[in-house]
């Protein structure tokens, strides 16, 4: 971690939130009170952190457009727009225009 | 153990499908998951395999010396296809990866 | 991409391997799949117990000394960038996310490290129920509290190291359970766990974790009683395994040993795997604490110096053999002798054995 610390402000589900630079989505998520981060692919049940380490696959969200990131594993940054990992990806989709 | 108690969290397997499976005669974690997609997920085994692992050799005799790690292949992790189709360069590095994965003995090569 | 020495896990096994090649000369590249190199140092506000040479220090701050030290030298680092494969001659696919490439070397070290091993129960897919090393993650690397209320399930050292840590962060630790029906505990956590107030509870299972899209309740079985606690996180204190993949996709010949963590790739006293000029240090090589896990990396960095004629000088030979004095005096009696009887096992094998393959 940086001793210097900026803070950044990004969405999710289209609400605003702040953290410290440096910090992964997930712990940025955390550090807000949010730990659901979706639901499951079959029993749609929720799913947060578990591994924190890129392995497990449990913490996927959708960050700036792109599916399935791994919270854990890629940094917050400023500006970014997170949606939770509701379902598999739709191939048309409302942000892309469709 | 509840049967009900999921063991592999991508696919959402429980304990009682495995045993199922089990009684029908599946005998390794490969069989389990041809069987029921088990280690099939996006975590491709790294966080059942043993719990699963566990399940065979309390329903068997097997020990878990006789429990072979779950088969690998590439990529192995989550990669984008994008990242893999990347440049004009690398497409014929693209095809090696996938054609020129070690080979098990018995298995024969995917034709091109 | 080539390169004289490729490490695969920038952690303290593969940051220790590093080292003396890079110092004699050689090209290194250490590849690792996180943001930052490191690995589980990282994570890690206690003091710990290093090889001889080392000043006693946090994690945090070896990992910042064993980067630093080698910026003197050739040593290529790529972060973020994962070994996805191999191919048939010998190179290393790696992606970087963005773009797949391969990398050729004389010598691969894979230095992957240890996985956490799970405890599955009903409601244990909740969030809020995160392993051991992901509260420790949160709580130290990211700065940010892993929950107020906190059970741990399991009594190994990562169970003990990160309750103390909780406890010091102000996250109430409710308790900590175990299955079995003694533990043993040394003297220092007793004296800890008594006066921070936290129990362990043995032949206490868990039976079920709850909550409304995240964990809120636990409900124990404690020696046939059911008990409830209100806690917003339980931490799966499963032990440590060996990472498999890279090995498995190499085509390394693996062993099982439970006093190392379980599979793992067999080896030789120099740490070279079955497959010719591939080698393994660290937790990969088998679970220990992180003096020997820095041994082992020390050793196979020199042992591979050993192997190249331009290299294996008198100071090589005496400090591979001085670094497997203090290794034998590093680790637990246990785990000294399992790792001794793979490396004698696998001597004799291709000694006297011949391969089917």
């Amino acid at each position: 971690m940086q001793i210097t610390e900026n803070i950044v402000t990004f969405s999710f589900n289209g609400k605003s939130f702040q953290a410290i630079e440096g910090q992964t989505i997930a712990a940025a998520l955390f550090a807000n009170g949010v730990k659901k981060l979706g639901v499951s692919r079959k029993l749609q049940q929720p799913r947060g952190l578990f591994c924190s380490n890129g392995r497990c696959a449990s913490c996927f969200v959708s960050g700036n457009g792109m599916d399935h990131v791994l919270s854990c594993m890629s940094l917050i940054e400023n500006g970014m727009i997170i949606q939770s990992n509701e379902s598999d990806p739709d191939i048309r989709r409302k942000i892309d225009g469709d | 153990m509840d049967k009900s108690t999921i063991v592999c969290r991508c696919e959402e397997i429980n304990v009682d499908e495995i045993e199922t499976v089990i009684k029908m005669g599946a005998t390794t974690f490969d069989d389990i998951k041809r069987l029921t997609r088990c280690g099939m997920g996006p975590c491709q085994a790294k966080v059942c395999m043993n719990l699963v692992n566990r399940i065979i050799h309390d329903n068997t005799d097997k020990p878990f010396s006789d429990l072979t790690p779950a088969n690998m292949r590439m990529p192995l992790k989550l990669t984008r296809i994008s990242a893999l189709a990347s440049s004009d360069q690398t497409i014929t590095s693209v095809t090696s990866v996938f054609d020129e994965s070690l080979q098990e003995v018995g298995e024969t090569n995917r034709e091109e | 991409m080539e390169t004289d020495l490729l490490i695969i896990g920038g952690g303290p096994a593969g940051l220790s391997a590093a080292y003396e090649p890079a110092r004699h000369g050689l090209k290194v590249t250490i590849v690792d799949e996180s943001l930052r190199l490191g690995g589980q140092l990282n994570q890690q506000s206690q003091v710990l117990d290093l090889p001889s040479g080392f000043a006693k220090q946090t994690g945090m701050k070896l990992s910042q000394f064993l980067q630093d030290r080698l910026l003197n030298y050739d040593v290529d680092l790529l972060t973020k960038c994962t070994m996805i494969g191999t191919y048939k001659d010998g190179r290393i696919g790696v992606t970087d996310g963005n773009t797949t490439f391969s990398i050729r070397s004389q010598k691969t070290i894979i230095t992957t490290g240890a996985a956490e091993d799970s405890i599955s129960f009903p409601g244990w897919t909740l969030p809020g129920v995160m392993t051991i090393g992901a509260a420790q993650i949160l709580l130290n690397r990211e700065k940010v509290l892993p929950g107020k209320k906190a059970i741990v399930l399991g009594t190994n050292n990562l169970a003990f190291e990160i309750t103390k840590q909780l406890n010091e962060s102000g996250v109430e630790v409710i308790a900590i359970i175990e299955k079995e029906s003694t533990v043993d505990v040394d003297a220092d956590n007793i004296a800890y766990l008594k006066q921070a107030n936290i129990p362990i509870y043995v032949n206490t299972s868990i039976t079920r974790a709850r909550g409304p899209g995240e964990v809120e309740k636990v409900l124990i079985d404690n020696n046939g009683t059911e008990v409830a606690f209100d806690v917003d996180l339980v931490c799966i204190a499963g032990g440590l395994f060996p990472i498999l993949e890279p090995f498995q996709v190499l085509g390394c010949e693996l062993i099982y040993l439970s006093e190392l963590g379980g599979w793992l790739p067999k080896y030789d006293t120099n740490f070279e795997t079955s497959i010719p000029n591939t080698y393994v240090a660290g937790n990969a090589a088998g679970i220990t604490a992180m003096k020997a896990i820095m041994l082992t990396g020390d050793l196979v960095g020199i042992s591979i110096l050993d192997s190249l004629e331009n290299y294996n000088s008198d100071y090589v030979k005496k400090r591979k053999d001085s670094l497997w004095t203090e290794l034998a005096k590093a680790e637990q009696p246990e785990v000294w002798s399992a790792r001794l009887s793979l490396i004698k096992e696998f001597e004799l094998e291709r000694k006297y054995v011949t391969s089917n393959r």
